[in-house]
């Protein structure tokens, strides 16, 4: 264990560097599938940099609140990303309830995303964002299940001591209701693709049409952040993470990272889109999912 | 520091107010100021240490002696009602100047100035006798205040309704004192807890209390009143006036033994209020209904948690016990200031534009910056989001439930119910107020009400200033509030021990909340210096290529909460007219769709027509023909004989 001040550069360069890999793996399986060759993996942080340097078109009815709502919701996702464990190693300085903190940033984020895509007052940007505030109630149900029968697991209310052990009996179902939790809040397929640029079926991508260069670089780093945020909360959630040596532990957690990307690249070539009437439907089924876990948690016993 | 000179010095700044705002708006406002300082003062003192105050009179007033007391949870609210209300009259000498509104400007200062008087009243009252005088004070100058300009049928129709509702709790109330007093032989109130027969009483004073906070389903007033008043008035309304309701909760759930079944319901419909009020306020396209709505929800919040506080004190669970109590009274602070500041912001609006209906509205940040920034840091303090105050206090609730969950004692399984449903509230207010704020202000102006638009005075501008610097100071510092809050716990005089030293993580919550701050403001700073140090430039919005957007291709208010309204149209049952686009060059086509206040209009209404229809037909009875009247006469006595030898057979 690290002296939690002096471990938060290491964290923050963990976060901000390796998330943008997970959208160019993702990308390079679905070429895999598909039989193409694919864009680079490190194609986002080219991206990335090519963004940076642009300039910007900001339209005529926006506020200023349309280039501080990307860089709040970048700082807020951040901010949750540094609220996360990485392995054992790595915990952080966690404290009681820090995982509240952690699901109301990304709230924070979303917040700030939808104001920024009203700001241009264009019906696609509002399509978008009334989607994505509408699903991500059914999606803040599940995760709140979800975090609540670790809680119970384990018997903390702490996010280092919370996922450490493993997710117990109804490990199974967590990590289903999770992943599906993880492919609707990062708008995957089935419930939106990132690939299409046909505004009506798209929920997060629609509500960044009217944003370019840096602010569009913020998001775009911020989404793939996120995607990591997930990603490691799933791995966690599901393994002991906190019974390995500390240098095994983050081999593992970066294997489990590995694997959930791959899956979402699998996903995202072997199904459709879902028409979006279906997608409330899913996203039941996946906080009834959490729930059962967290039944399973109380009938368990204690830990 | 003794708060009775305090206490009279605002008695006496209040009732000359009272008097003298008839005629001198000015020396009304100095009154007011000095009222609501003196109040805050007293109540300051006692919150950071003085020990409580009570004075007996000597004077006797319907048979007792006047008998007051300002302890930790009078002092909590007192301190509500002071900055409100101080902020409130500052507000309406622009708001609702003689100018604008010569006839109704001094009656509304007469009646703000008895309705704050009366409030206090309520919090200071140890008597149940007085505790209802200044209760009934309470409610019927509130009834003038809602309808100061009476001329709209809406604003008559909303005034009668409070008035009604409002009367059928007061109705519970006398039955709970009346019986309390019987009970106990005086109508001295105090702790009570060691008398066990009175826990049944306890069901009534919900029901009582609960109409006037409003928890759902006895909510029925409560949208129509808030809006329809004037928007000062809804503010004390909404940021006070519905906290006596809750005060009433705390106080005798607090006083009297609480059964088992009373935290039960105040819990469950705490959380079926947060849920359902919220999702009615999606649905609105009043931004005042809204806000309303949104009240409900809060309120629903607050009371979850002094449910689980009961729960968790009758089962000897303190730590969650005190969290969630903490959290139900820092709730009671936090919706206050941030309720007050967004029916302020809309007050702002309506003077702007004339409209409340947010589909006539749009674009309204360029007019009104500061309106705008102010309304939009108010959203994110209601939809509980970091660094502001609305998280932690759903935070410190979060965290009690939780942990009455992980205890997995005989409240667990509720208390997990309570927190996903709180979670679903939750991302529901965040879609209610990002709809709010963005169709307000945000996009292209819907209608010409818009264009004239111009920003609020120093005078409204100030009290919402100062409302929004409170939400964040509260956010980022909640540590220097726990002092408060704890007073305040402390005398709650539940099964609860006393609430100590502040939870650990509450320090660390307030730095993650700083940092985050402070993160903020430098990302917002760096990307905005990159933005206009670099290429820029300002076009028409993209729309996909479409070059000529006009502003009703706007998403509005029906569009915006589609979906959600969808999953709940079982509840909500709007009413909607469709006129489809027919044909190859489709002429007129239209949608309306308005979501009525359900519990009243689906539920209570039919009730009330059934009886309406039988006292009706009782009516025709009485016509006026002398006839008819000798032969009921005739008839009456013929049945009473009968009756008679009836029973002299026997």
């Amino acid at each position: 264990m690290m002296n939690p001040v002096s471990e938060m550069p290491l964290r923050l360069a963990v976060w901000l560097l390796l998330a943008p890999l997970l959208p160019g793996i993702v990308n390079k399986v679905k070429a895999w599938v598909a039989g193409r060759r694919g864009p680079p993996v490190l194609q986002l942080y080219f991206d990335l940099a090519k963004l940076w340097r642009k300039g910007v078109v900001v339209s005529t009815l926006a506020s200023p609140g349309f280039l501080l709502g990307p860089a709040v919701a970048w700082v807020a996702v951040v901010g949750a990303a540094l609220l996360m464990p990485l392995g054992p190693s790595l915990a952080g300085a966690g404290f009681r309830g820090d995982f509240l903190v952690l699901i109301y940033l990304l709230a924070l984020a979303r917040f700030c995303t939808a104001w920024a895509a009203m700001e241009t007052g264009s019906a696609f940007e509002g399509m978008g964002a009334a989607r994505e505030v509408s699903y991500a109630v059914l999606a803040e149900a599940a995760i709140i299940a979800a975090v609540l029968s670790l809680g119970v697991q384990t018997g903390s209310l702490s996010l280092s001591t919370m996922l450490a052990p493993a997710a117990g009996a109804g490990a199974a179902l967590l990590a289903a209701g999770l992943f599906v939790v993880l492919l609707a809040e990062n708008c995957r397929v089935p419930f939106d693709d990132p690939n299409t640029h046909l505004e009506l079926t798209m929920i997060h991508e629609v509500m960044v049409l009217d944003h370019s260069g840096p602010p569009l670089a913020a998001i775009l780093h911020g989404a793939s952040v996120k995607l990591l945020l997930f990603s490691v909360l799933l791995v966690q959630a599901v393994l002991p993470i906190g019974q390995f040596a500390p240098w095994a532990g983050a081999g593992v957690l970066a294997a489990g990272v590995l694997g959930v990307t791959v899956g979402v690249g699998f996903v995202e070539s072997l199904l459709a889109r879902l028409a979006f009437r279906r997608v409330p439907l899913l996203l039941t089924t996946a906080f009834l999912l959490c729930l059962f876990a967290l039944l399973v948690a109380w009938k368990g016993g204690p830990s | 520091m003794n708060p009775g000179p305090f206490l009279l010095l605002a008695l006496l700044a209040l009732a000359a107010g009272g008097v003298g705002g008839l005629r001198f708006p000015r020396a009304w406002l100095g009154f007011s100021l000095i009222g609501a300082l003196a109040g805050l003062a007293a109540a300051l003192g006692v919150l950071l240490g003085a020990p409580d105050w009570e004075w007996r009179g000597v004077w006797r007033l319907g048979g007792d002696a006047i008998h007051l007391r300002l302890d930790g949870v009078s002092a909590l609210f007192l301190v509500l009602l002071s900055v409100v209300s101080g902020l409130g009259a500052l507000y309406a000498r622009e708001y609702w100047s003689d100018a604008g509104n010569p006839s109704s400007a001094p009656r509304g200062r007469a009646w703000w100035s008895v309705l704050t008087l009366s409030m206090g009243l309520v919090l200071l009252a140890a008597n149940g006798l007085h505790f209802l005088i200044a209760w009934e004070l309470f409610a019927v100058s509130a009834f003038f205040l809602i309808t100061l300009d009476a001329r709209g049928r809406a604003t008559r129709a909303a005034g009668w309704l409070y008035l009604a509702a409002s009367h059928a709790g007061t109705l519970v109330l006398f039955a709970f004192f009346g019986l309390l007093a019987a009970r106990t032989g005086s109508w001295d109130l105090g702790p009570m807890q060691d008398q066990p027969a009175l826990a049944s009483l306890l069901w009534l004073a919900l029901v009582g209390f609960g109409v006037k906070a409003g928890v759902f389903p006895l909510h029925i007033w409560l949208p129509s009143a808030h809006a329809n008043a004037p928007s000062h008035v809804s503010a004390l309304m909404s940021g006070v006036a519905i906290k006596m309701g809750i005060y009433g909760l705390v106080r005798f759930s607090g006083w009297l033994p609480a059964p088992r079944g009373a935290a039960w319901a105040l819990m469950g419909f705490g959380a079926a209020s947060a849920v359902l009020g919220i999702a009615f306020a999606l649905a609105q396209s009043d931004l005042k209904r809204l806000l309303a709505y949104c009240s409900v929800e809060n309120v629903g919040l607050i009371a979850a948690g002094l449910g689980g506080a009961l729960l968790a004190g009758a089962g000897n669970e303190a730590a969650g016990g005190n969290l969630l109590l903490a959290g139900a009274l820092l709730h009671v602070w936090n919706h206050g200031a941030f309720k007050a500041l967004l029916f302020f912001g809309a007050g702002a609006v309506l003077h702007a534009t004339g409209t409340r209906e947010m589909n006539r509205l749009g674009g309204l940040w360029r007019a009104m910056p500061w309106t705008a920034s102010l309304f939009a840091l108010g959203s994110l303090a209601v939809a509980g989001l970091p660094p502001l105050n609305g998280f932690v206090s759903e935070w410190l609730i979060y965290l009690g439930l939780f942990d009455a969950a992980a205890s997995r004692g005989e409240a667990a399984g509720p208390a997990g119910l309570t927190a996903i449903l709180i979670a679903t509230a939750g991302a529901l207010a965040l879609a209610t107020f990002i709809k709010a704020s963005a169709l307000v202000f945000l996009g292209a102006g819907r209608t010409p009400a818009t264009r004239h638009a111009h920003e609020c005075g120093a005078l409204m501008r100030g009290p919402m200033l100062f409302l929004g610097t409170t939400c964040v100071f509260l956010g980022l510092g909640p540590l220097a509030v726990w002092p408060a809050i704890a007073r305040a716990a402390a005398s709650w005089g539940g099964a609860l021990s006393p609430v100590g030293e502040p939870p650990d993580a509450l320090a660390m919550l307030g730095r993650a909340q700083r940092v985050l701050a402070v993160g903020a403001v430098v990302a917002g700073g760096a990307l905005w210096h990159r933005v206009h140090s670099g290429r820029h430039r300002r076009d028409v919005t993209w729309d996909c290529g479409y070059a000529a957007p006009t502003a009703r291709m706007q998403y509005v208010s029906g569009s915006f909460a589609g979906i959600v309204s969808g999953w709940f149209t079982r509840i909500l049952r709007p009413a909607r007219t469709l006129r489809r686009p027919r044909g190859l060059f489709p002429a007129k086509a239209f949608h309306l769709e308005r979501v009525p206040e359900t519990v009243l209009e689906r539920v209570l209404g039919p009730v009330a027509a059934v009886f309406v229809r039988a006292s009706n037909a009782v009516r025709r009875l009485q016509h006026g023909r002398l006839s008819f009247y000798i032969l009921y006469v005739a008839a009456g006595l013929v049945a009473v004989g009968t009756f008679v030898w009836v029973g002299s057979l026997r």
